[in-house]
């Protein structure tokens, strides 16, 4: 068996998964509430700075978007995770075989990855567009971002179809 | 703004159509599937749906039925059929082959019918 297979497995058989189990029949549904609103902050906060490193509204600052948009993706990125893995808590073993679930780990991973290569730009760094090099790095950035989390949230949503 | 609106509208389309295929059953046969077997593995009311096995013959039988919430407003709840119980289930199979799944309606019971889908035929 796989790695993966067995770490859904894992996750099923775990003391999480027997607790939400047994925690009565909105359990489940609230939990996915909870993962959604993590989803809304997280993809609603990245639109913003994304539409912004991609040259939409130059007139605010970097810095002002920046200092709006970190700490709300932050923290949807952490009620969406600790949630998600509540959900998979649940019935993992179910999504074995299941293409969208790797697909969107991917492209969340990619999304990571991407956000920490960004932020080691110097243009990011001094908040600041710079010149036209400059500009064009912050816009790939930018729009990888944005690409990536749409191929998350619509992998994420056809989990469930499969 | 005429622009962001006819965005906004083909985004939302796009969802709109997601959510038809969420209530819809077109992963499932259209005909109606019944058998009657004995319970292997009690309801679970956890998960986005409550769930059982059934065995008919020698094949054992998913059986996906509705919501947790609902499923116990229709009476069914987690100790209501004993293992080795002899149930009748109707509903719509899985249109895989290869999966032994049937999203179901209504199962009876000891000459109780548990309708957890009643608004449909």
């Amino acid at each position: 068996m796989s790695a993966w297979a067995t770490w859904l497995i894992w996750i099923e058989g775990s003391a999480l998964g027997n607790a939400i189990r047994h925690a009565g029949v909105w359990a489940y549904g609230v939990i996915n509430l909870v993962h959604i609103v993590g989803i809304a902050t997280v993809f609603g906060s990245v639109l913003i700075l994304d539409l912004r490193l991609l040259g939409w509204r130059r007139e605010v600052t970097l810095e002002t978007i920046a200092s709006i948009v970190a700490p709300l993706a932050a923290t949807g990125f952490v009620v969406a995770a600790l949630s998600g893995v509540c959900l998979l808590s649940v019935n993992g073993g179910e999504y074995i075989g299941n293409p969208f679930l790797p697909i969107k780990f991917a492209a969340i991973a990619l999304a990571l990855l991407n956000a920490l290569l960004l932020s080691r730009l110097s243009a990011w760094r001094a908040k600041h567009d710079g010149d036209a090099a400059a500009r064009l790095q912050l816009a790939i950035g930018g729009g990888m971002s944005l690409l990536c989390w749409f191929i998350a949230i619509c992998a994420g949503r056809m989990i469930g179809y499969w | 703004m005429k622009r962001s609106l006819a965005i906004l509208a083909a985004a939302l389309s796009v969802f709109t159509v997601t959510a038809i295929a969420h209530h819809g059953w077109n992963g499932n046969e259209g005909e109606q599937l019944e058998l009657t077997g004995v319970v292997e593995s009690p309801v679970s009311l956890a998960g986005p749906h409550a769930t059982m096995k059934i065995r008919v013959g020698e094949q054992v039988w998913d059986i996906t039925l509705a919501p947790p919430a609902r499923t116990e407003r229709a009476g069914l709840k987690e100790a209501t059929l004993p293992v080795g119980a002899r149930v009748t289930i109707s509903g719509h199979r899985n249109s895989d082959p290869k999966r032994f799944e049937v999203k179901t309606e209504r199962v009876t019971y000891n000459g109780k019918l548990y309708d957890v889908y009643p608004d449909r035929e």
